[in-house]
């Protein structure tokens, strides 16, 4: 067990390591997701909605297609030079391959999904509510379900000839539960309403992350086998 | 599916549909009330099943007979 | 065999349209416009079956690495897919006599469209690589975990849904089902099931006589 958990951290290293020589995939979802709240300033129009009421919705968005945008290439700098080859030859299991870019993806969203948050704060002053932990504990719960999924995907994409193009596609429809339960719980958390009224969510959401590692882990090595 | 097994499922709609048009005169503003016999929606779904079952067999036939058709010539 | 299981699906089907347009009684509170049901739900019911076979098919596939699975998973999702057309054509139709209008976020409804967009990236998937044999594995992936997340899908639609009153006039079932409009929707069930399993062999030995020609190609 120690030794796979070694594996693991050996791929997460070399993933963030990779990402902090080029920062290309950080840089382009944080100026995306930056860029992104400033449009959505003049796509809302003040007379008519409070942008501060459908933060939660804005929010979840940005944090999927910056997601998108960001775990969609996990796999593109590898695939130049025949890299990810190389990561296949290693005495590693597939999963733990798997595990690991599900952990460094994880970071790479979530560092971006707290400059969202903060960017949001500033730009629109969003009350983070009262319960800033559950808020966190949603949103993270969040990113790791969707990590899981899209990293699963990002493989399978990176191998066809449409490439990143058909990710939204095969992911959307699977995100349902996600923007369903995530949404829910952060608006009303931007609302001070009372925790009792997300615990469900919050575990839903807990419980849609581990079935989607589970379920990734399981089915990667059929997806880069060869 | 090529241009000729589009335009033969088109005619079999635009048939159903020329059936149905002598009832389409009764449906008027039926959309906005419950009670009414909106039998342009009813015959418009049924045509839809009608063509899209028929339109996956005849299809299916299509393929079937170009692979077919190949399927000699490599033999031989 | 397979046309058979065909014909008897289609002749089955015959029975159905005329039970449906001559036999069953028109619905007292929605009219004629109810008669859609007896399609409606039989297709929405193969639907479902059909992403089950193509998930059953997809992890056999991955286990055992035999084409025949795929070939029925493939055949399958075709059919899924036809089906789920129907359902979604279907549905406002009946939906803007019953609700007023052709498109609400009604859980079930709302499920089928997610469904036909699974299926869509299945095809996309299995048809967008240049080795065949990894766009079967793409796929047999893409169906598995569609067929694992729609449970939720629709646990999260329905939640989403208890949120939001609709604008409903009807409920979508109508009064307790008459004992003549049973034994219609059961011979609506059992006719497109019958067809949808014959048709798919049907489209089961196309597959196999493309591997067959494709085989002999690469000789």
């Amino acid at each position: 067990m120690n030794a796979y958990l070694r594996q693991v951290y050996a791929v997460v290293r070399k993933d963030l390591l990779q990402e902090l020589r080029t920062r290309q995939r950080v840089a382009t979802m944080g100026a995306f997701a930056v860029l992104v709240a400033v449009l959505f300033n003049y796509a809302v129009d003040p007379t008519i909605v409070r942008i501060q009421n459908i933060a939660a919705g804005l929010l979840w968005m940005t944090l999927i297609f910056a997601g998108i945008m960001g775990v969609g290439r996990t796999f593109a700098l590898e695939a130049e030079d025949g890299a990810f080859q190389g990561v296949l030859l290693a005495p590693i299991p597939r999963d733990a391959i798997y595990l690991g870019k599900v952990i460094s993806n994880t970071v790479l969203v979530t560092v971006v999904v707290a400059l969202t948050v903060g960017v949001f704060g500033l730009f629109f002053q969003l009350q983070y509510g009262t319960h800033p932990v559950a808020l966190a504990l949603t949103l993270f719960l969040g990113v790791v379900g969707f990590v899981a999924l899209a990293t699963l995907f990002g493989a399978v994409t990176a191998g066809t000839t449409l490439g990143e193009a058909l990710l939204p596609v095969l992911l959307f429809p699977l995100l349902v539960p996600l923007v369903v339960y995530g949404v829910g719980a952060t608006g009303r958390l931007l609302q001070n309403r009372p925790l009792a009224e997300v615990e469900g969510n919050i575990r839903i959401l807990g419980a849609f992350a581990v079935a989607c590692i589970a379920i990734g882990a399981v089915l990667f090595r059929h997806v880069v086998e060869d | 599916m090529n241009a000729r097994s589009l335009a033969r499922m088109a005619s079999v709609l635009l048939l159903t549909l020329a059936v149905a048009t002598p009832v389409l005169g009764q449906a008027t503003e039926l959309g906005r009330q419950t009670l009414g016999r909106p039998y342009w929606h009813f015959f418009a779904a049924y045509a839809i099943v009608v063509v899209m079952l028929a339109g996956w067999i005849v299809s299916i036939g299509r393929r079937l007979k170009v692979v077919e058709r190949r399927l000699p010539e490599l033999d031989g | 065999m397979a046309s058979a299981v065909a014909l008897l699906g289609a002749s089955l089907l015959m029975v159905l349209l005329w039970m449906v347009f001559f036999w069953v009684p028109t619905e007292a509170v929605q009219g004629v416009i109810q008669r859609i049901f007896y399609v409606h739900v039989p297709a929405a019911w193969v639907s479902f079956m059909a992403f089950g076979i193509v998930a059953l098919c997809g992890v056999m596939y991955l286990w055992l690495k035999d084409d025949r699975f795929d070939r029925l998973a493939v055949s399958a999702a075709e059919g899924g897919m036809v089906f789920t057309t129907i359902v979604l054509l279907t549905g406002p139709l009946w939906g803007k006599i019953a609700w007023g209008t052709y498109w609400t976020w009604e859980p079930r409804l709302t499920l089928t469209l997610l469904l036909w967009f699974i299926y869509l990236g299945y095809f996309m998937v299995r048809n967008a690589t240049e080795n065949p044999e990894r766009g079967k594995r793409f796929a047999a992936v893409v169906g598995i975990v569609g067929a694992l997340d729609i449970p939720l899908i629709h646990v999260s639609v329905l939640w989403f849904r208890s949120l939001h009153p609709q604008p409903v006039v009807l409920n979508a079932e109508g009064p307790a089902l008459d004992a003549d409009m049973g034994i219609t929707i059961g011979m609506g069930v059992l006719a497109f099931t019958v067809f949808f399993f014959g048709v798919m062999m049907l489209r089961y030995q196309l597959e196999c006589a493309r591997a067959r020609a494709e085989l002999l190609e690469a000789r």
